[in-house]
């Protein structure tokens, strides 16, 4: 237990260093996103090309940096979406039940599969090294093997998730930067969700 | 017949796992997996058929209209984090505080502004409780109306373009999201125009229940009306006629409006000289969270489309909802009252992504046109975060809310707001009829 309470420890500093840099990278995609909607309006009068495809994909190549590399941070942080109405009046104790047995029976059967069926479609686009269809578009291979990393991560960090679920359990308590506590500060108002719109 | 057992078992199966609290992403793609399994122990359902979710998350990554959720989340955070939002709220309010029912249509005013520039209920309500809601009280309005006004006014954002949930309902319709925001400025303006009715009426009938500014915060606040109308009411109202003009005008997509808003926002944060970094890092996690969120919710709703399709279940949905009396009339009562039920548990995210894709091959085989559909969803789930005792807006107005106010009164502040939802939800259905 303690070994895997430090295991536990190292995942949650990584995704957690991790969120602290994607978050600029959603800046860097605003940006990127303001110039190529200026520059596809400015090339119809100015008639120099300022856009490209890779510009344009650059755009999405980020988004997709940003939540697949973000995903593990985003369970570790507590930030995909729960529906608590019955959740939010448990014990903390039955709540660590349910993040247990959700993360053993659906998170983690979850990532093993998608790391299964993904891997072959990515060797592929990697060993045909994939570029995008369109001229001067990007590479596609690396972008697609992110989808592996995505899901080694968030199958790392369900492993975390479920010590930190045993401890609560235990009553060990949720432990630095657990889940539990960063969510009873986040909602403070109302039986909402965390990320309600 | 095999959806026909299948498709209600995965159905309530998801509910049930829903229910329990766990992240809804990964419940509902447990529940593909578990379903995928049992399917195909009972020789109903092919495993290969799993081997389609890389190409499903594939096409998700380069989805370019769902950019623009992250762009105009960003948008509104700035104006939030910058205090430009707020600023915009007070300055309404002393303009039109002058005037009987004033502060009340001020929030109106600026529930559908915020609206437009964020989209997210709990923002809006949360800003305007804590902002509107005291100067309300201290002048004498009667509570009920002040709560009423400021609950509805935090949800019109659903519905008034650039909204969030129109940006994912066209994703999810198939519809472009340009056409949905045209459609959705009718009830939108509809909408806002009956709840100022409302005030005004109640200004001419119960004068007492919404009275004006007293003079003295009318003449403290006189020498710098002027310039806070030019520096702090103007700049993020040109903001958000531009951002929506450039789409109406079909002269940018969505998703570059957005772009183009949120280097906008910063650039009158910039000017307002409250840009700092802690907004930009803010503002910066903000999107990353509610990116990731989003963008999972959808792939755990793929893995979950993907089985349910798999057993059927699509078709056994088809059945039911076209079979049922009165057409396209029973179709849409039946949905709406579905969605409104559901939209006080769950977020929209969660209807549009399990169960707006399903509505889609009904909506069609009954002549039904699929942006009008999109606006009935976007009107009704509207009402329903304004609806007691679940709905999402009267909780986060409550948690702003002085403790001596009782829940009751923002529930029965609620009531005349709900009234105006289902006069202008009836006819939206109207005009949503096949041609």
């Amino acid at each position: 237990m303690r070994t895997l309470r430090r295991l536990a420890g190292a995942v949650e500093r990584l995704n957690q260093g991790l969120g602290g840099v994607l978050r600029w990278l959603a800046l860097l995609m605003v940006l990127m996103g303001a110039y190529n909607a200026l520059a596809r309006y400015l090339t119809r009068y100015a008639g120099v090309s300022l856009s490209s495809n890779a510009l344009n994909e650059a755009q999405w190549y980020l988004f997709s940096l940003i939540f697949l590399l973000g995903a593990a941070y985003g369970l570790k942080v507590d930030a995909h979406v729960r529906v608590d109405v019955v959740y939010g009046r448990l014990s903390e104790r039955a709540r660590g039940w349910i993040d247990l047995l959700g993360t053993v029976l659906f998170l983690i059967p979850f990532t093993v599969v998608m790391l299964w069926v993904s891997y072959p479609t990515v060797r592929n686009s990697w060993g045909v090294r994939e570029v995008s269809p369109d001229p001067g578009g990007l590479p596609r291979y690396p972008i697609k093997a992110v989808i592996l990393v995505s899901f080694a991560l968030l199958l790392l960090q369900g492993i975390a998730q479920a010590v930190r679920a045993l401890d609560r359990i235990a009553g060990r308590g949720a432990g630095e930067g657990g889940a539990a506590a960063e969510r009873s500060a986040g909602t403070a108002a109302g039986p909402g969700v965390g990320g309600h719109l | 017949m095999n959806g026909a057992v299948w498709g209600p078992l995965m159905f309530l199966g998801a509910l049930a796992f829903i229910f329990t609290g766990y992240p809804v992403a990964f419940a509902l793609a447990g529940t593909a997996l578990l379903f995928a399994l049992l399917g195909s122990l009972a020789g109903h359902f092919d495993l290969i058929l799993l081997t389609a979710l890389p190409e499903r998350t594939f096409g998700t990554m380069s989805n370019y209209t769902l950019l623009a959720v992250p762009f105009f989340i960003y948008m509104g955070t700035v104006l939030e984090k910058s205090r430009l939002a707020e600023e915009l709220l007070e300055t309404i309010g002393l303009l039109f505080g002058r005037f009987r029912g004033g502060l009340a249509l001020g929030v109106i005013l600026v529930g559908a502004l915020l609206a437009a520039a964020t989209g997210v209920v709990g923002a809006s309500v949360t800003a305007m409780g804590l902002i509107s809601l005291p100067v309300m009280l201290r002048n004498g309005y009667r509570s009920e109306v002040a709560l009423g006004t400021i609950s509805a006014a935090g949800t019109l954002g659903q519905i008034i373009p650039p909204s969030i949930v129109l940006i994912v309902l066209g994703d999810q319709l198939g519809v472009s999201v340009g056409d949905l925001f045209r459609a959705a400025l009718i009830p939108g303006l509809a909408l806002t125009g009956a709840y100022a009715a409302y005030i005004l009426g109640l200004a001419a009938v119960r004068p007492g229940w919404v009275p004006a500014l007293s003079k003295e915060m009318r003449d403290a606040a006189r020498g710098e009306l002027l310039k806070r109308v030019a520096f702090s009411m103007m700049p993020p109202l040109i903001l958000i006629v531009v951002v929506l003009g450039s789409i109406f005008a079909g002269v940018a997509t969505p998703t570059e409006a957005g772009a183009l808003g949120a280097v906008g926002a910063m650039a009158l944060a910039a000017a307002n000289r409250t840009l700092g970094m802690d907004v930009l890092r803010e503002a910066a996690e903000d999107t990353t969270r509610l990116t990731i969120m989003v963008v999972f919710l959808l792939i755990g709703s793929t893995a979950f489309a993907l089985v349910f399709r798999g057993l059927d279940g699509d078709i056994w949905i088809a059945d039911l909802l076209t079979g049922l009396p009165g057409g396209w009339l029973g179709f849409l009562l039946a949905v709406n009252l579905l969605v409104f039920v559901l939209g006080f548990f769950i977020d929209f995210f969660e209807i549009a992504f399990i169960i707006v894709p399903l509505l889609v091959l009904p909506a069609r085989q009954l002549g039904l046109d699929p942006v009008w559909l999109g606006i009935v969803l976007a009107v009704n789930l509207q009402t329903s975060f304004l609806t007691p005792p679940f709905g999402f807006s009267l909780f986060y107005l409550r948690g702003v809310t002085p403790d001596h106010v009782p829940t009751t009164s923002i529930y029965r502040g609620a009531v005349p707001f709900i009234a105006i939802q289902v006069l202008v939800l009836a006819a939206v259905v109207w005009m949503a009829r096949p041609a």
